[in-house]
């Protein structure tokens, strides 16, 4: 932590970052922290509980965070995919940025409730995560932690559904989305959701039909999710995000699936991986071509 | 609330035998925004498109739906028909109820109903349309043409003639190709370079025409109209300015015994040296790997090794330190006329997918030649002054046996095409033969004659006639060096026969392949190519001398394997259709093109990945006083080709197609 807080002190003293991104914690919990002021790095905390995607600010849209300046921003191995996705979409450069890459031991699936991480408290996107740092960050900090060992098979609520019947597989899907109030949380936290306009607020023609109807929410849902097939970072932070508890992170995850079964991709923290939409191999497959 | 005219026609009973149009017309008049709506048998005739244009006056019409056949083939029709009565072009379209519906549909009540619902989609679409007009591109009235054989010679005359300017880009030394190397040519048996040194003179003499000899193409940007080539004008270790010919340096070479790449190997030639008398340009060319000064140098021998040539050049012309330079030309138009090259037998190939004839002994027998070694044999200008002399020993043969489809037609070897002019060249060596050693006897084994063509299959006879060439239909099964003959063993098929043959000396017609490296100048080029690397043309009946990229144009061999004659037809096609692109100072097309929405495009750049012609470009947005804002995509209009790719990835919606757009097909769709 002392090492952290001296670092992002340093930064900003010799004027090489204005602001860094970072984690705080006050009594409700752990929160995304901009801190621009030199003695403000005593707040700053890494721990299982920093589950929050920090790079989703670095989006050219949030106009407030780009308006800070130059900045350094705290990332686990993780939250570098996102960076990379971003570069790879031209949305960031490189060379406009510092990354603090945090050695990570896993976060909670529930940070709010403080207690330790263990198989049945790690958040399902840890599992085997080998909590190193990334290979992009320009400084890392941190003893290297080992990260609990999984409390099962990740993938066992998708092997369920994948058994359903379809008729079974809508019915149980009608059920959850049709919570949706279209708050649009998910879009909001979610690093590669970065269009100026969201293709939900077009009216002309209104592709997704706004009012929070079960019709509306699926193309919405799925939308979403087929927005993100080859681009979504696996964070978690929609799901986390849903005041419905829709477990939308079922779907990406199987979305991820078939971009790996399918096309051999693999969310990576390098953005010299091309992105699957626009680049192709010659053994693609191709039997949907009549 | 809209105006619209529906047209059903029943294309005489192409349609009207399967959909019941009056019914289908009578529906669409009930549709909200129809005003008018009838069925007439052929709305393509000149009464068919009157009825249009009267009902866009009388009714006042602000949109056309003319339920008929496929867009491809009356589009511009009725689009004409519509602006002849005042409606913007765009407000017309097409609904295809022949080929989605009465040709592949047997129920007349379901077929009735399915272009029901085909031409609803339209009217719903239609109601959304934009009036729209066409585009204007600026047009660079120059052409480049690649390859300087008979095609690209040709293209280049006819274009200059036409009065615009021609970058004629050679990779050899001089212009010629293969036409340079014949001795006399098919169906007439004129002397080859008799009617092409014309030719080429003409070309080094005329005044729009630049020719870059011992150059090649290194990049190619822009489209149709606006190209920028880069090319690479390759070290001839001679300044081509003071050079004037005289050929001293030729003659003082001590490095005499260097293979001759235009003798096909029968003759020699000198380190610096011009391929042939004729050359143009006349000017000589410099082969560094075989050059004593060179080879010096590459040894780090301090002392300069020879360098004869410079002393004995009266115009201080060499310049042993010539680097390759790079010139960039602007050009509207791009032939492509890189012709080909001969297959060779031997072991090692250079595709997978070819392989040598072991059987024949992958070349290694001296007195087993190819076609092109027959032709300088019997050249006059050869090695041999045109006597028909064997390669091993300078013995005249009495015997010597042609074998045809040497890989062609062979899909063992790789290739299964016909390569066209051997049957023809055959018959034309055999009567050669026949001329230049009266007792000798030619045999010739084949699997086909193929000879379409004016006066080929007359020539054809005249070889078996006249020149009594023996012509057994069948293959070759082992060629074998018996003493100093060879033994031809194979079958006459005719006569089931197997025959065994000594002869002195075995021709191969063998098969006729693209150039090297044309794979990658293809690249560079953006044109597709077959299997074997023949340049694709864009249809092979209607557009058989464009390609698919705009802007370029194939003549001659590398497209197909060609003798001179269609070779030449190709060459004044393309150019009559480079010269008709530049006869307006600006290209009109369509507008129906990919427009960028610049508030909301994020600049995600998905459209410019999958955009297969590169028609996105970036934008920079900047306020007023010129700091940048964002980075967008932006189409460019020349380039695009309204394919619609872009317009289905961008996750904004914020890519459309004017004709396309996402309101149009919402509404269509909605309409089903
Ligand atoms: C043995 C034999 C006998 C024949 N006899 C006859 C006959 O009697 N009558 C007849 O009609 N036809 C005959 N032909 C066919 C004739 O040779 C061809 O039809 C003709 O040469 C094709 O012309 P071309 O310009 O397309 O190609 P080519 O003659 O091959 O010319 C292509 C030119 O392009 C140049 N080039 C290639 N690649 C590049 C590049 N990347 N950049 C720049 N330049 C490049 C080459 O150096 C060459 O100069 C014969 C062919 C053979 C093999
Ligand atoms: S895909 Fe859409 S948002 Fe992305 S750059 Fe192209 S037009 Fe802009
Ligand atoms: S419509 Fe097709 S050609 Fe035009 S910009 Fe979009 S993807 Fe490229």
């Amino acid at each position: 932590m002392e090492e952290l807080r001296e670092l992002a002190k340093k930064l900003l003293q010799e004027k090489q970052v204005n602001a860094v991104v970072g984690y705080e914690c006050d009594r409700r919990g752990v929160r995304p922290a901009f801190v621009d002021d030199p003695a403000g790095c005593d707040r700053l905390v890494f721990d299982h509980r920093c589950v929050q995607n920090l790079p989703a600010y670095l989006s050219p849209r949030r106009t407030n965070v780009a308006g800070l300046g130059r900045l350094a921003v705290v990332v686990k191995q993780c939250d570098a995919r996102a960076v990379a996705g971003l570069i790879r979409e031209s949305q960031l450069k490189r060379e406009n940025l510092v990354l603090i890459g945090v050695r990570c031991g896993g976060v909670a699936a529930n940070p709010n409730e403080s207690r330790e991480l263990g198989a049945e408290t790690l958040a399902l996107r840890c599992y085997g995560c080998s909590g190193t740092e990334t290979a992009m960050a320009d400084y890392v900090v941190g003893e290297p932690k080992t990260v609990p060992a999984a409390g099962g098979d990740r993938d066992a609520r998708l092997a369920e559904i994948e058994k359903m019947s379809p008729e079974e597989r809508l019915a149980l899907w009608k059920e959850w989305l049709s919570r949706c109030t279209r708050c649009h949380a998910c879009r909001q936290v979610c690093p590669m959701c970065f269009c100026e306009r969201c293709v939900a607020e077009k009216t002309q023609p209104n592709w997704i039909e706004s009012s929070p109807h079960i019709q509306g929410n699926f193309s919405w849902n799925v939308t979403r999710a087929l927005h993100l097939a080859g681009r979504c970072v696996d964070c978690g932070e929609c799901e986390r995000a849903c005041p419905a508890q829709i477990p939308l992170g079922l779907l990406n995850r199987k979305l991820a699936k078939i971009m790996s079964a399918r096309y051999g991709f693999a969310v990576t923290d390098d953005p010299s991986t091309p992105a699957p939409i626009g680049s192709y191999r010659l053994d693609d497959g191709q039997e949907f071509i009549l | 609330m809209s105006r619209i005219g529906v047209f059903i026609c029943h294309c005489g009973e192409n349609i009207g035998r399967t959909v019941d149009c009056a019914q289908v017309a009578q529906a669409m008049g009930e549709l909200p925004g129809v005003v008018h709506s009838v069925d007439y048998k052929y709305m393509c005739s000149d009464p068919g498109q009157a009825l249009i244009k009267q009902a866009i006056k009388e009714h006042n019409l602000d949109g056309v739906v003319v339920g008929a056949c496929s867009p491809h083939m009356h589009e511009k029709t009725f689009r004409k028909a519509a602006a002849a009565a005042g409606l913007n072009p765009y407000l017309c379209e097409m609904a295809n109820i022949r080929e989605h519906c009465s040709w592949i549909h047997e129920d007349r009540a379901e077929a009735t109903e399915k272009a029901k619902g085909l031409v609803r989609f339209i009217v719903e679409k239609i109601k959304y349309n934009r009036p729209l007009s066409n585009i204007f591109i600026p047009v660079n009235r120059r052409a480049l043409v690649i390859g300087g054989g008979i095609a690209g010679i040709q293209a280049a005359l006819d274009i200059a003639d036409g009065g615009r300017e021609v970058i004629l880009v050679e990779k050899e030394s001089s212009i010629g190709g293969h036409m340079s190397q014949l001795s006399e040519t098919f169906p007439t048996l004129d002397c080859s370079q008799c009617i092409l040194t014309p030719r080429m003179v003409e070309v080094a003499q005329h005044p729009r025409i630049k020719l870059l000899a011992y150059s090649e193409v290194e990049s190619v940007d822009g489209y149709i109209g606006n190209f920028e080539v880069k090319i690479r004008q390759k070290a001839r270790s001679i300044d081509v300015s003071k050079c004037n010919g005289c050929g001293e340096c030729t003659k003082n070479c001590p490095n005499k015994k260097i293979p001759s790449e235009f003798e096909q190997g029968l003759g020699f030639r000198t380190a610096i040296y011009v391929p042939f008398p004729q050359a143009v340009p006349n000017i000589p060319v410099l082969d560094r790997d075989n050059c004593a000064l060179f080879k010096g140098r590459a040894k780090g021998v301090k002392k300069q090794v020879c360098g004869k040539c410079a002393t004995v050049c009266g115009r201080r012309a060499i310049d042993f330190d010539q680097q390759d330079s790079f010139i960039t030309e602007k050009v509207g138009a791009i032939i492509v006329a890189t012709g080909y090259q001969l297959y060779w037998i031997g072991k090692e190939q250079e595709s997978e997918i070819l392989h040598g004839y072991g059987e024949y002994g992958y070349g290694t027998i001296p007195d087993v030649i190819d076609g092109l070694q027959f032709e300088r044999l019997a050249s006059a200008s050869g090695p041999t002054g045109g006597k028909i002399l064997r390669p091993s020993d300078g013995k005249e043969p009495k015997k010597i046996v042609f074998l045809q489809c040497i890989g062609s037609r062979d899909r063992a070897k790789g290739m299964e095409y016909c390569s066209k002019i051997c049957c023809m060249y055959v018959a034309k060596h055999t009567m050669l033969y026949h001329h230049k050693v009266h007792d000798g006897k030619a045999i010739v084994f084949y699997m086909d004659i193929r000879a379409g063509g004016k006066g080929y299959d007359e020539f054809v006879r005249r070889a078996i006639e006249e020149s009594h060439a023996l012509y057994l239909r069948g293959r070759v099964s082992s060629l074998t060096r018996n003493g100093d003959t060879i033994r031809v063993q194979g079958v006459d098929t005719l006569s089931g026969e197997p025959v065994s043959i000594d002869a002195d000396m075995v021709v191969l017609a063998t098969a006729m392949r693209p150039q090297p490296g044309i794979t990658s100048l293809a690249q560079k080029l953006s044109v597709s190519y077959d299997l074997h690397g023949f340049l694709n043309e864009a249809h092979p009946k209607l557009r058989p001398v464009e390609t698919n990229t705009a802007g370029i144009f194939v003549a001659g061999a590398c497209q197909a394997p060609r003798d001179i004659p269609d070779s030449v037809a190709m060459a004044s096609a393309t150019a009559s259709k480079v010269l008709g692109l530049f006869s307006n100072e600006q290209l009109e097309r369509e507008p129906l093109i990919a427009r960028v929405d610049r508030q909301t495009c994020t600049g995600c750049f998905h459209c410019e990945r999958v955009c297969p012609y590169g028609a996105v470009e970036r934008f920079e947005v900047k306020d007023r006083k010129g700091n940048l804002i964002k980075v967008i995509a932006e189409v460019n209009q020349g380039v695009c080709q309204g394919c619609g790719t872009c317009q289905a990835t961008c996750p904004s919606k914020s890519i459309e197609l004017d004709g396309f757009t996402d309101e149009q097909i919402f509404a269509a769709v909605n309409a089903l």
